[in-house]
Order: structure tokens, then sequence, then C-alpha cells
């Protein structure tokens, strides 16, 4: 066994850490109150039977295995993966070529910025509205386009094999964001060597693929971490196009054509406030907290091959 | 440092007395909590989902009452929510700021009842309202034998029929007459099926009738059927009811297959979009002749097309000789648990849902009372109103008041929406609810 040496502060170290204190104090606290004792909490219960209200009843791993027998688990939980799978790379993309576009040496590109990034601000509930409106099958601008150029009339929400994609498509309106952070980073690559590239003869696509990309990879390691977190918390589009999951909705689905929209999440809420049963949420919370874990950590893993971080 | 000077201590003694004086006020003042109330009365707070035309009466009944009650003062607020979702109340409740009544979808008062988030009424006398109430609807305020609500409106389901589509079609609309009793399936099948019309591309501009849209619910063609969907001796959801599977299959598997079920989903999709606001209701834009609906679209076609050629008869029958159905919804006022001025809260109720409250509400929303002496005062219905207050509200059925509710709900419309799109059979997909659903309900059994 290792001896792990003690801590030692001298004077000077402990007055810095008092003075440290105050500063990071509220940051502590508030890490501890808000984010690590609901996570605590969450777990706790996940191995009870409760609705929120009165006591809790313990009935140990029940709800876990509750989930493996449950239809709307593995439906939510393929269909979030799904989606991730399908918005994190394409998203990468686009982000990555709308930060090449902004990058261009024209005089507008103030206004070519600007136009890019405006949808990013909009809330993504309004866009969402905004969305069902473009992607109606008989009036929707979308399909307009596609039957015009010969192409099918596609059932965007109303066809299982679709509503995914269609809200894969709804989430590159926010593709700004990202692509701003890639601008930045395709600033920050020294000129020096695209000149001396292309002073060998290089040209654009090979600067591209062997100067560019590798040294945009740990931007990219940011934002395939980021997307696949927030992929597997995708919520308010379903919601809204779901009508809030409640089966309420005039085309009588509950979320979406044979529950095509039932993210993870949406299940979850579903479960918590609409079921109230708060043991199984927490019980599927604790599982997405584990999926994500995992995934970041396969991505992180997989970096050390493929992130530069220097110019070599 | 500089000593606390005499102008500091004189500063000091400024602020605290005028502290003070804000605190005295505050404490022992006896006037109104809200403009419009009586001085002495207590403030409670009403929340409410709805949204106007309904929260305008709704505001209507509140400002009567604090004009005149000498108990309560009540601020009316909208909130976030619906028929099931109630996180907006029940994040409330749990963090000690909910409201003091909170207006309910009746049929998931047994369940946020047994999930322990509504106060039982029995301590205030509600059980000695239960005969003023028509059955159902008190039955559905109750859980395990005691009140958690006191019932408000409801409304009942119908057939509605585009008249100027139908005799446009060379339909005979005389056996739609309501007074002529009620027409079977099949009739109002083959009328429809008279009304379709495909554009150029194929798809289809005008569906006669789509039977599983609006309220067209597993409940709607479940009851009508005759089919039973709970039953109480062995507390148990009983949607494998063969009447009920039948339902299933001649209302949405067969008649999906016969329109062609992607092309009647892409009709679907392309006029009852989520979130259709009621002005792009396709039974008003003439997309489809036949609709079941309920009677709130009164409201609408006296508000956005007030010439329309329609008329209103039972929902149709699967043969002749059969008894009509159909089903009563509606909502409820609650107390929710931990209310601060739970006393004044159901001083309101009790004026809200008892006859001078719910007369107005129904008569400016044209929904239904479920206060038994409203349901024959005549003065309170015009026009189509009156059949559905007359002839539907009599014989209407309602859903089980089960704690699994909302849940059961879900599963019968996954189970319908596969049944529709022809990815599961009647049979399967209703033998997984009722699965799915006893598993939840269980734990609740047995249930008085």
């Amino acid at each position: 066994m290792i001896a792990v040496p003690r801590l030692r502060l001298d004077k000077k170290d402990r007055q810095s850490l008092l003075v440290a204190l105050p500063f990071v104090g509220p940051w502590v606290i508030g890490f501890l109150a808000f984010t690590a004792y609901p996570i605590y909490y969450s777990f706790t219960i996940s191995f009870t039977r409760y609705s929120g209200f009165g006591d809790a009843t313990n009935i140990g791993f029940t709800n876990y295995e509750h989930m493996y027998h449950d239809v709307l688990f593995w439906k939510s939980m393929y269909n979030t993966l799904y989606y991730v799978a399908l918005a994190v790379p394409v998203g990468l993309v686009i982000a990555i070529a709308l930060g090449l576009a902004m990058n261009q040496k024209v005089r507008e590109v103030a206004i070519y910025r600007a136009a890019i990034y405006a949808p990013s601000i909009l809330p993504i509930y309004a866009l969402t509205f905004i969305f069902i409106v473009l992607l109606n099958p008989r009036f929707g601008v979308l399909n307009y386009a596609i039957v015009t150029l010969g192409g099918p009339s596609i059932n965007w929400l109303g066809d299982p094999a679709w509503t995914k994609v269609s809200v894969v498509i709804l989430a590159q309106l926010g593709a700004g964001g990202p692509a701003l952070i890639f601008l930045a980073a395709i600033r920050g690559i020294p000129s020096e060597l695209y000149e001396s590239a292309a002073l060998d003869g290089a040209g654009a696509i090979r600067r591209f693929y062997h100067i560019t990309l590798p040294l945009l990879t740990p931007v990219i390691l940011y934002d395939l971490i980021l997307g696949l977190i927030l992929g597997l918390q995708i919520f308010t589009p379903a919601y809204v196009l779901t009508q809030g999951g409640a089966g309420a909705g005039a085309g009588q689905y509950v979320a979406g054509p044979d529950n095509s929209l039932m993210f993870y999440v949406l299940y979850l809420y579903k479960t918590a406030f609409q079921f109230t049963d708060m043991g199984y949420a927490s019980a599927l919370a604790t599982v997405l907290f584990l999926v994500s874990v995992v995934l970041a950590l396969a991505i992180m893993r997989t970096s050390r091959s493929w992130v530069h971080y220097e110019v070599t | 440092m500089r000593s606390f000077s005499g102008r500091g201590w004189t500063a000091s003694l400024i602020c605290l007395s005028v502290v003070v004086a804000a605190c005295a006020q505050g404490g022992g003042s006896s006037g109104p909590p809200l403009a419009g109330c009586k001085s002495g009365t207590t403030l409670a707070t009403f929340w409410t989902s709805h949204t106007p035309p309904d929260s305008d009466s709704l505001k209507h009944v509140v400002d009567t009452y604090n004009g005149q009650s000498s108990v309560g003062c009540v601020k009316m607020v909208q909130v976030p929510g619906s028929e099931t979702d109630v996180t907006k109340l029940m994040t409330a409740v749990r963090g000690g700021s909910g409201p003091d009544v909170y207006m309910l979808d009746r049929f998931t008062v047994a369940e946020r009842a047994a999930a322990g988030v509504l106060t039982d009424l029995t301590k205030y006398g509600a059980g000695n309202l239960s005969s003023k109430y028509v059955d159902f609807a008190w039955k559905e305020a109750t859980f395990q034998g005691k009140p958690y609500a006191l019932p408000l409106d409801t409304d009942v389901r119908a057939l509605w029929y585009r008249k100027d589509l139908l005799k446009a079609a060379g339909v005979d609309i005389t056996p739609l007459d309501a007074a002529n009793g009620p027409v079977t399936i099949d009739t109002v099948r083959t009328m429809a099926n008279k009304v379709n019309h495909q554009d150029a591309s194929g798809a289809y501009d005008v569906i006669g009738f789509v039977p599983w849209v609006d309220q067209g619910w597993h409940y709607t063609w479940g009851f009508d059927f005759g089919g039973s969907f709970f039953d109480s001796g062995s507390c148990k959801v009983t949607p494998t009811d063969p009447k009920i599977v039948q339902a299933f299959t001649t209302m949405f598997g067969d008649w999906a297959k016969a329109l062609g079920p992607e092309k009647a989903q892409t009709w679907v999709s392309s006029f009852l979009p989520p979130n259709n606001p009621p002005q792009q209701w396709p039974f008003l834009t003439g997309k489809t002749a036949f609709i079941i609906t309920g009677d709130w679209p009164l409201n609408w076609v006296k508000q956005y097309k007030p010439d329309l050629q329609y008329g209103v008869t039972y929902i149709p029958i699967p043969k002749t000789g059969d008894t009509p159905s159909t089903w009563a919804g509606g909502w409820s006022l609650v107390i929710p648990t931990g209310a601060k001025h739970a006393d004044a809260g159901y001083d309101f109720m009790k004026y809200l849902a008892g006859p001078d409250g719910m007369k107005t509400y129904v008569t400016e929303t044209q929904h239904l009372p479920t206060w038994k002496s409203l349901g024959s005062d005549a003065s309170l219905y015009q026009g189509d109103h009156t059949f559905f207050a007359t002839k539907l509200l009599p014989v209407a059925k309602s859903r089980p008041p089960i704690p699994v509710g909302a849940f059961y709900w879900d599963q019968l419309s996954t189970a319908q929406d596969a049944v529709v799109r022809g990815s599961a059979t009647a049979d399967k997909a209703l033998a997984d609810v009722a699965t799915n659903t006893n598993a939840k309900l269980q734990q609740f059994c047995p249930l008085k």
C-alpha cells in the first residue's frame, strides 16, 4: 500500500487558503446543495416507491428490475441514442462548415456571421413552433422544396421513420453557437502553416485535412462531449411536438407516432410528474447519469489517439 | 475607524421606526387583501391552467365571489399545465408554495389523491354535497370513499357533420337528424366515403371521416361498442374486453386500412398538426365532413364561422337497435396538500362549484354543469347545446376513477396508435395495456 503523504500547510499556505475560501465557498456550497445532494437524494429514492409526498417505501432493486421489462424504457433509450448518433456528428459537420464559412475574407462577413448566429439566440421552444409549420407535409416549405426538386412528400411528424430526423434538423438551427467556437479556433491557427503548405503545393482540401482539421480536434472533442450530454437530455422539442407527451394531441399520439419522440428525459418527466412515480423516475435518472458518464469517458479515452493539442 | 456619530444614530433610529411602522401596518390592518374584496377576508390563491375564453369566465366568478364573500378573497393565477400534466402544482406543493385551490382534471383526482397531493375534504363536510352532483362526477371526485374534490363542469362527445360537404357529395343527410335517433357506423362509412377526395398527387385533401382524431378516443369507441374498461370487483383494468377489441379493430385498424394508413396520417399531420389553433380545426376549414368532438367547439363556431352549415347527432352505433353512448369528462376543484388558507379556499370552492358559480361558468363557456338541478335549467342552453345537455349528458359514461388513470390513458393511446398504423393487432396491443396497467394498479388495491 502506498502511503499518502499528509498535506502540510505552512503559515503562508493557510493564509492563502483563508483568502481563497470566501471566494470559492459560495460555489462549493452551491455545488453541494444544488448538485451533489440532489444526485445523492435521487439515487437513494431510486430504491423506493415514492410519489414525492408522504413516506417513501423501500423496495430494493425493484425499480431497476422493472426497467428491464419496461418497453418504454428501452424505446426511450433507443430513441435517445438514435438521436445522439445522428444529431452529434451532423451538428459537428455543420458547425465546422459554418465556422469555415464565417471565416471567409469577404466584405459582408459580419452580416453573414450575424445571420448564421441569429437562430441560436431564439428559444428552442419558439423555434419548435415555427418548425411545425415548416414541416407541414402539405403546406410546409421544406416539403415544397423537396417535391419541387422531384423528391417525395415526407410526413415529417406523422411517420415514425422521420420524426427523429425532424428533431435533428431542428437542432441544426442552433448550430451558430458551436460554429462561433470553431471560428475562433480556426482563426487561432497560425497562418504560416497554411503559407508553407501552399508553397509545398498543398491545395485547399489537403490544407483542410492536414492542418485545419487536426488543429481543431481539441474543439471537436469539446463539441462532441457537449453534444453528447445535451443530446442525451433532449427534451424541449419533443415536449412541444407532443404537446407535453400528455396523450392529448389531435393526432392521438402519446409521444409521436409509435412513441418515436418518447425521448429518455421526456419519459422520465412523465414518470415523475404525470404518473407521480418519483422512485422509478429517479432510477431512470441514475441510469441516464451512468450512460452519460460511460459514453463521455469512452470518447475521452479514444481522444488520446485523435486529438492534437500541439503542432508537431 | 471612525466612531459612530450622533448623526448615524439618528439615521438608524429613523430607519428602525420606518420598519416598525411598516410591520405594524402589515400585521394589524383589517383592510381588504385585494381590491374588490371585503375587509377582514382571508386571501386564498386559486390556480388554473385554463386559457381564454374559459379563464375569462372563471375571473368573472372570482370577482363576483370577492365582492360578496365575508370569508375569502381569491386571487386567480393562470399557470402552465394540462389535463394530466400537473408539474407546476406538484413542485409548488412540495416546495411549500402551492395554491389554496387548484382546478384539476376530474378523472385524475384519484391518481393525485393516491399520490398524496390532495387534501381530504371530509372535514369540510364535502361528503354532504354528494347528492347535489351527478353520480359519475361525484364518483370521480372521490378516492377510497373519501371526497377529494368538488366537481365543476362536464362535457360530452357527439358526432358533428358538415351539411354542405355531404350535400355537395350527393348524400341525403336526413338520417343524420338527431330527432331520428342514432345512425349506424356503416351508414356513416357509406356517407363519408362519398366525400373522400384526393388531389393530383394522390394525397387526401378532404376525408369524410377519420374516427380516431379529435375526441375519437379509445374510450369513445370502447364505450360505443358496449365495452367495460375496469372491473372494480377484481380491481383490474379490462381493455381486453372483446367489445373493446372489436371497437379497436373496426374503428381504428379496419378504417385506417380502408383509407390507407399512411395517406390518412398525412392528412392528420397536414390539417391537425401539433398545437393546431381552433381557427384551423379541419371541421371548420372544410377538410372533413364528420368528426367526433365535444360541446366546446360550439364556441369556436360562434367565434370563427357563425355561418357554418353543420349538425350534431349521436355517436354512430355498431348496429341498428344499439343504445347510443357517449362519455363525459370535465374538471374539478381541489385543495392541494399543505394549503395555507384552506378554509377560505374551500369557501370559494363551494361557491364556484355550487349553483351560482357553476351557472355563471357554464353559461359563459357553453360547458355543461355537474350540479344536478342546473341540468334541468333550460335557460342555460341555446341551440345545439340543448342536445348535449338533455339527450347526451343523462346517458353519458365516464372513465374509471382509478389511481393510475393517466397511465392507463397513455397505454390505451399507444395501443390505439399501433392499431391505426397497423403495427399491432387490437388483441396484442390491448393485452399489453392490461399487463402494464394492472402491474401499476395492484399497489392500490382493493379500491373502495
